[in-house]
């Protein structure tokens, strides 16, 4: 294996962290293949973030374009097809983020190269690679393998490998891409920040979330009531904005918020990972959910299989009880 | 405005207990419900919405077995006009594959916009709409929260990560991957059923599509399916639901919660 090429990513001027885990992980494999890691950034500006991504590479291309602010898929995706077709690097890797969603299925395509994306890990052995992901709602891992290809795109789990301390102080490359397609078809418009709402779920100490199986937006009510008997926020994961319940103020999880209270109580959750990843930093983590099998649980300190519309006006008594 | 959009059929995974069959590739069905792809649901409502307000045809499309026309009557009672089923078990397949049938697919036919729900529910890998829009030659947007067309001009913002959005104006014909939350699809009536009975469900083979040899072998080849490791396990309170409520109130009382 020759080279293993991490795509590196940024908006608003901060380099993603999705990227640092990417080359964290290209780290390891580099080092375990004797290939050589190379990290590629594209931009206005990128001597920053080029010094940045050579404390894990051997190698940075710093692309510089006067017309390329942000990481935009369609001009990424030409810049690499080219660099990837000259260099022709074994394992290209990139985070499973909104830009490498968006990029790696048309790069893949371009390149007539093998795709596997979201992965939870890579393994190289006997100079093939297999890579793992999770389906069927995070019940059942499938581990796949390519055909033999000169380069593999693979994607990985956001938040799924650890950010590891290097300082490699690697080469940094500045290449200027002249670029002469102008993407008119596609234009760039701006970012759009949620607006803050009335409640700040990130604050709070007790954060009372509730999934799918509040089954219905009355039910909501009582969450509100072990919320306040608990002196804390009702929260929730993606279906309950999707159906209109709650705002998306509320929404715990990658697309959502991350929370960090002393107790979280997810309240007919499953855990899909997008939800997952903006609960880590809870003190306690407490699930009700009637399948047994629900991924929370995994995560959980405490858990309780029962329906939760069974479970949580008792505990709203218990409570008040207790606190007599 | 011509409108297609790709669905698919999965199992209801979501309170099920999966089991991994004999061969390991597979996880037994016989014990499962199966229904649309949750995304592909507010693909459609979309697509029924622009139809509503704009005037032109949609079109569902799906590549599966004969089972798998059940996902396509929903479409048409959920207002799509015709129905299209590409008659594959692609089981075997890699999304390429299955990229490469819906290229042809859409080549024969008349479109301005093709949605796709920005992933399925069962594997989730997000690849599918965007490889369709790449083989095709057409711009594409990702993970779709809100929608104008105007003039062959569809005004669109993606989702980011934390809650940001971003903001395109896209040339039509393109290709558009739906995230949820977008609508709420719309409950499926009894007179839309019935007539969704009289509506053309059009069957091909892959034959009747021009399709080379090498984009019917797959590049990504499952190898096996595993149990996903634990890792830690939460301690479970047991009993009744008074049982439970009574230990759960304690232990929080105890940790300092209250």
């Amino acid at each position: 294996m020759a080279e293993i090429l991490v795509v590196a990513e940024h908006r608003r001027q901060t380099l993603a962290d999705v990227s640092l885990q990417m080359l964290s992980k290209g780290r390891q494999l580099a080092d375990q293949a004797s290939a050589e890691l190379l990290a590629v950034v594209i931009g206005r500006n990128v001597d920053g973030y080029a010094q940045e991504l050579a404390r894990w590479a051997d190698r940075v291309l710093a692309v510089m374009n006067e017309k390329l602010g942000e990481s935009l898929a369609e001009p990424s995706q030409k810049i690499l097809t080219s660099i990837i077709k000259e260099r022709k690097p074994s394992l290209v890797l990139m985070g499973h983020s909104s830009f490498g969603m968006d990029l790696a299925p048309a790069l893949a395509v371009e390149l007539g190269a093998p795709l596997a994306t979201d992965c939870l890990d890579l393994f190289i052995g006997n100079g093939s690679i297999t890579a793992t992901r999770s389906i069927y709602n995070g019940k059942v891992n499938a581990v796949y393998s390519f055909i033999p290809c000169e380069t593999l795109i693979v994607t990985g789990r956001v938040g799924e490998f650890p950010i590891e301390d290097w300082d490699k102080q690697g080469e940094i490359e500045e290449i200027d891409f002249p670029l002469e397609e102008e993407f008119n078809y596609k234009q760039f418009e701006g970012y759009i920040e949620q607006e803050a709402g009335g409640v700040d779920i990130t604050q709070a100490e007790v954060v009372v979330s509730i999934g799918r199986g509040i089954k219905d937006k009355e039910h909501i009510e009582l969450a509100q009531q072990l919320a306040s008997e608990l002196g804390g926020v009702v929260a929730c994961s993606r279906p309950v904005v999707d159906y209109g319940w709650l705002p998306s103020e509320r929404q715990v999880g990658l697309s959502g918020k991350a929370v960090k209270p002393k107790l979280y109580l997810a309240l007919g959750i499953s855990g899909a990972f997008q939800h997952v990843v903006g609960l880590k930093g809870s003190k306690m983590i407490v699930a009700i959910n009637k399948d047994a099998r629900a991924s929370i649980f995994s995560l959980a300190d405490y858990g309780i299989v029962d329906d939760i519309l069974k479970v949580v006006p008792l505990l709203i008594q218990k409570i008040a009880a207790l606190k007599g | 405005m011509d409108i297609v959009t790709c669905i698919k059929r999965v199992p209801d995974t979501s309170d099920a207990d999966i089991i991994i069959d004999a061969s390991q590739r597979e996880i037994e069905g016989d014990t499962l419900a199966f229904k649309i792809n949750d995304w592909d649901e507010y693909a459609l409502e979309t697509a029924v919405q622009l139809k509503e307000t704009l005037g032109g045809s949609l079109t569902a499309v799906t590549v599966g077995p004969k089972e798998w026309d059940d996902v396509l009557r929903r479409a048409l009672a959920m207002g799509a006009d015709k129905a299209i089923r590409v008659d594959e078990d692609m089981i075997t397949a890699d999304s390429y594959m299955v990229a490469g049938i819906l290229e042809s697919l859409l080549r024969s036919l008349s479109y301005d916009l093709v949605l796709f729900g920005a992933q399925s529910e069962d594997f989730g890998s997000g690849q599918l709409g965007i490889m369709v829009a790449e083989m095709l030659g057409v711009p594409h947007v990702s993970l779709v929260v809100s929608l104008q067309v105007q003039d062959g001009i569809a005004r669109v913002k993606r989702e980011l990560e934390a809650g940001a959005l971003e903001s395109y104006t896209i040339e039509l014909p393109a290709v558009l991957t739906v995230q949820t939350g977008i609508n709420r699809p719309r409950y499926i009536s009894l007179s839309g059923i019935k007539r969704a009975m009289t509506k053309e469900l059009q069957v091909l083979s892959l034959s009747g599509l021009s399709l080379s040899q090498e984009m019917l072998a797959p590049m990504v080849r499952l190898e096996r399916l595993e149990t996903p490791p634990t890792g830690k396990k939460a301690e479970f309170i047991s009993g009744s639901p008074e049982e439970s409520a009574e230990q759960l109130a304690k232990i929080l009382q105890n940790s300092g919660v209250f």
